[in-house]
């Protein structure tokens, strides 16, 4: 990548314009919403609030950061209180929707300074490399000898299709999701690329960290409150999102809706979000957008460790997991926790590996250079035809469903196909399917606890075993089922493994992989576990049935296939 | 306000073989202009001057707003708002292809296909997405032999699609007072019914020819469709569509009809007459005999227990005469009836 060019190039968009175009933003998304309710339903879409927002106000507890959100908030909703106890006579139902509908969008909308944009940016790469070189002074490199960050971060993929698409419509861009990092290592990658801030949701509570916060408000994101479960805040989101998509502004959705916790790569994706982009697609061709078109990029990062791992791990174990689905307070909310990550990152060897995938059309369909939806036969498919019924162009909710579930499948579909595997993953791949051969009784949980003599192979059968999973990790490669870095195209053995093990979860407390005299062993195999699935969902596990792909299923014995 | 979009909609049917010549004739009781592709352009000049299909379906007289075409340009001019797809599976892939750049993205297809690709085992819905520009598909299929549906008999089909809309065009276009479409929306249930149910009809034709009564064609039935759901399971059809017309309804009426071709290709069989020859003289597809191989093989590979399947693959192989082939069927051992997981029961032993 011509990365230097890139960096001088001015950047403008609507994004960057944001200020001038933002009070007209929040204005539509908030009389969207309004008329999206029908009058007979407000009294109870507002008591229905009501009861949730305060039932959230009794459960959060504020912070240095927060408590001044929170005081706002008790106040608003002990007004909506009473106003509610008067009769509608007296005090308008209408008038009430608005104001906490203007409240939430102020709320999600807009922080994004381009003055500030600027300066983060700028500093983003200082930042980078002050850590790497002070990092790297300290392991190998000679005195003198800098290194870029961008050595550290490879960018493969489809990146000149994505730079000709943003100036031929509107990018989607849709990352799978492991770490807080990502957003902010994404957006540096979109600055990079010389491309312009893409505008992205990020948790609310995420901007409780001063270091997150300053990097996200002002690489483009918007926040997020999943603790607000009314239908009120959820319309006011979606359409937020809509909305900012339909000024052209690029954008970045996790569609899975959080970070995936298994460690696998993503199979099962919040199609309410994805919709927003078919309901964006629609109404651009409605009015006429001379630049309609919105384009689905799938993204993917693979990591040699992940931050939040043991957290993400644990809670995909234990049962809780499945209510607690926003998990608010992890490593990445501790500052020191972020600075050694990344610290670490920059002492590895080698860093992190970003793959822009293939851009699709909203319906999943891939899209050429000019921006074409490409069918079958080389035909070229017309949108406005796919999203006309009854030969009238328009939203029908029954069919956008099923679009949207088929997009759903396509961008999963995709995600493991242009996912990268990295030394650690086979690694880790090999060793736990390793001791899945030793002791195909045991399920999941006994499997995860068993003792540490039980983990400890012998140096040697384990270097037969890479060798083994290496030729059928290559051979996958070859049939397009992933990518393989570098690093892995190499017949040592040795060296790959020696690459893989050290950089496998640098950060934890325990190593993921421990070689002793003679062998080889593992201090945390809920670690383990994590990161050996990054290859599951591919059929590949040896106890697996080879024909079936199944991304997210289980086999008998509890694990991901 | 849609059935008024219908009735003034112009339909394609592409293929003229004795279903789709019938499913023009409903189609053009309930659109305003039907043109019918054939390949045959004697065929063609026969059908618009006669109004008729002598070849296949005879004693029917097709409406005026009926027009037959051999050139596929002409079919599609001025654009369609609905195909209706009646080619044998063979044929599917490589008609699609020609086909495709005709299409404009907002036709609604709807199949009535039965029978899968050779090699690949897709299904034609998947066959037709991969071919064609159009994401609306979906597929009509349930026990109608044509030639009763030709004489104005009474029956219904189920017609079935992820999209609703598609379920809607096909339900308005292909309804009469004495034809009743069904909506499903289990596409893949639907198909693999359709497919599976030609090798029982094999077997049916079999068991007539060694001349054993309705018990032993009931335990055939039965038995059968126990297997079709293990195997519509396995490749992701829900179970309750088999229960439905296209499922048990079109076995019944295959296995008991001896009118279907793969009925005579098994009755011919288990005569002892020689495969080549049954379908020389048979003159037309018997998708039953494709089928079963495939499905054996496939239902072997991945240990779905079909035992009828593998007997009637043994027989059309000419591996065993059909009596020994049955009575190995009837010394299995023993099993449970109801359950489509459990399969050899258990007697303690």
């Amino acid at each position: 990548m011509d990365s230097e060019s890139s960096l001088t190039l001015p950047i403008t968009s609507p994004l960057t314009e944001f200020s001038q175009i933002r009070p007209r933003v929040l204005d539509a998304v908030v009389n969207r919403t309004i008329d999206e309710v029908p009058k007979i339903k407000i009294e109870s879409e507002l008591t229905a609030a009501l009861y949730l927002e305060k039932q959230r106000l009794h459960r959060e507890r504020g912070n240095l950061f927060t408590k001044k959100r929170l005081k706002k908030d008790r106040a608003l909703w002990n007004g909506i209180q009473k106003e509610l106890l008067q009769s509608a006579v007296i005090t308008d139902r209408g008038n009430l929707l608005h104001d906490v509908a203007a409240r939430y969008a102020e709320e999600i909308g807009g922080r994004f300074d381009p003055k500030v944009y600027k300066l983060a940016t700028g500093l983003l790469p200082y930042g980078f490399n002050w850590l790497l070189n002070a990092a790297s002074v300290k392991s190998i490199l000679p005195w003198g000898m800098t290194e870029d960050v961008r050595s550290r971060l490879r960018i493969e993929g489809e990146l000149q299709h994505l730079k000709k698409l943003a100036a031929k419509g509107t990018i989607l861009l849709v990352p799978t999701h492991q770490s807080n990092i990502d957003s902010i290592l994404i957006g540096y990658v979109i600055y990079l690329m010389g491309l312009p801030p893409f505008a992205y949701g990020a948790g609310l509570n995420l901007f409780s960290n001063p270091v997150l916060s300053f990097f996200m408000s002002n690489l483009g994101a918007y926040t997020v409150d999943r603790q607000k479960s009314n239908r009120i805040y959820k319309a006011i989101l979606k359409n937020y999102s809509t909305r900012i998509l339909r000024e052209g502004i690029h954008s970045i959705f996790f569609p899975a809706g959080g970070r995936v916790r298994s460690g696998a790569i993503e199979s099962k994706l919040k199609l309410g979000l994805l919709g927003t982009a078919l309901e964006a697609q629609i109404e651009n061709l409605q009015e006429g957008n001379p630049n309609p078109k919105i384009f689905i990029v799938p993204m993917t990062t693979s990591y040699h460790f992940v931050l939040e791992a043991s957290t993400l791990i644990d809670d995909h174990l234990s049962e809780a997991g499945k209510h607690r689905f926003i998990i608010t307070d992890d490593e990445s909310s501790q500052f020191s926790k972020v600075l050694n990550f990344f610290w670490q990152l920059f002492k590895a060897q080698s860093g992190m590996t970003v793959r822009v995938g293939r851009p699709l059309d909203v319906f999943g369909n891939f899209v050429d250079e000019e921006g074409n939806s490409i069918g079958p036969n080389g035909t070229t498919i017309d949108s406005t035809r796919w999203l006309s019924s009854y030969g009238k162009l328009g939203i029908e909710p029954d069919r956008d469903r099923e679009y949207t579930r088929v997009l759903g499948n396509k961008i999963v579909e995709r995600y493991h196909a242009e996912n990268t595997i990295l030394t650690s993953h086979l690694a880790a791949f090999t060793f736990f399917e390793g001791l899945r051969e030793r002791y195909p009784e045991y399920d999941l949980y006994r499997f995860l606890r068993m003792s540490l003599s039980q983990r400890t192979v012998p140096w040697e059968e384990f270097l037969a075993e890479a060798e083994i999973s290496h030729k059928k990790i290559l051979a996958a490669s070859d049939r397009g089922m992933f990518h393989v870095t570098p690093e892995l195209r190499t017949s040592d053995t040795k060296a790959w493994l020696k690459d893989g093990i050290l950089n496998l979860g640098l950060f934890h407390g325990n190593a993921v992989l421990k070689r002793g005299d003679g062998v080889l062993y593992s201090e945390d195999m809920n670690l383990l576990y994590y990161y050996r699935n990054r290859l599951a969902g591919y059929g590949l596990s040896l106890r697996a049935d080879p024909r079936r792909r199944v991304p997210g299923a289980y086999d008998e014995k509890g694990f991901l296939v | 306000m849609k059935k008024d979009f219908w009735s003034k909609s112009t339909v394609a049917v592409i293929g003229g073989g004795s279903w789709g010549t019938v499913l023009t004739k409903i189609v053009a009781e309930n659109a305003a202009d039907v043109r019918l592709w054939v390949r045959d352009e004697e065929q063609a000049r026969a059908m618009n001057s006669t109004r008729s299909n002598p070849a296949y379906v005879k004693e029917m007289v097709l409406p005026s707003n009926v027009r037959t075409f051999t050139d596929i340009e002409r079919v599609f001019e001025g654009g369609v708002q609905a195909v209706i797809w009646a080619l044998p599976s063979k044929a599917c892939r490589e008609q699609a292809k020609r086909f495709a750049p005709l299409f404009r993205g907002d036709e609604i297809v709807i199949h009535a296909t039965k029978g899968i690709e050779d090699g690949t085992m897709k299904r034609v819905s998947t066959m037709l997405a991969e071919e064609l520009p159009v994401s609306r598909i979906g597929v009509i299929s349930g026990p109608n032999l044509a030639g009763e549906i030709a004489r104005d008999e009474p029956a219904a089909t189920v017609i079935a699609s992820e999209f609703r809309e598609v379920v809607e065009a096909g339900v308005t276009l292909l309804s009469t007072p004495r034809f009743r479409a069904y909506a499903a929306d289990d596409v893949i249930g639907i198909e693999w019914a359709g497919t599976l149910k030609n090798i029982y009809a094999i077997a049916a034709g079999a068991l007539d020819a060694l001349e054993f009564g309705w018990n032993t064609r009931s335990l055939l039935i039965t038995r059968g469709l126990a297997e079709m759901v293990r195997f519509g399971m396995a490749m992701g059809a829900k179970e309750a569509t088999f229960l439905g017309l296209a499922g048990v309804g079109d076995l019944f009426a295959t296995c008991s009809s001896p009118m279907s071709r793969n009925y005579r290709v098994g009755r011919k069989l288990a005569l002892g007459e020689p495969l080549e020859v049954i379908l020389r003289e048979l003159g037309a597809v018997a998708e039953g005999v494709r089928t079963t191989q495939i499905i054996s093989a496939f239902a072997n590979e991945r240990k779905i227990p079909m035992p009828i399947t593998q007997g009637v693959s043994e027989l059309i192989r000419g591996d065993r005469p059909a009596r020994d082939v049955l009575r190995a069927l009837m010394q299995r051992p023993p099993a449970a009836d109801i359950s489509a997981e459990m399969g050899e029961f258990d007697f303690g032993r």
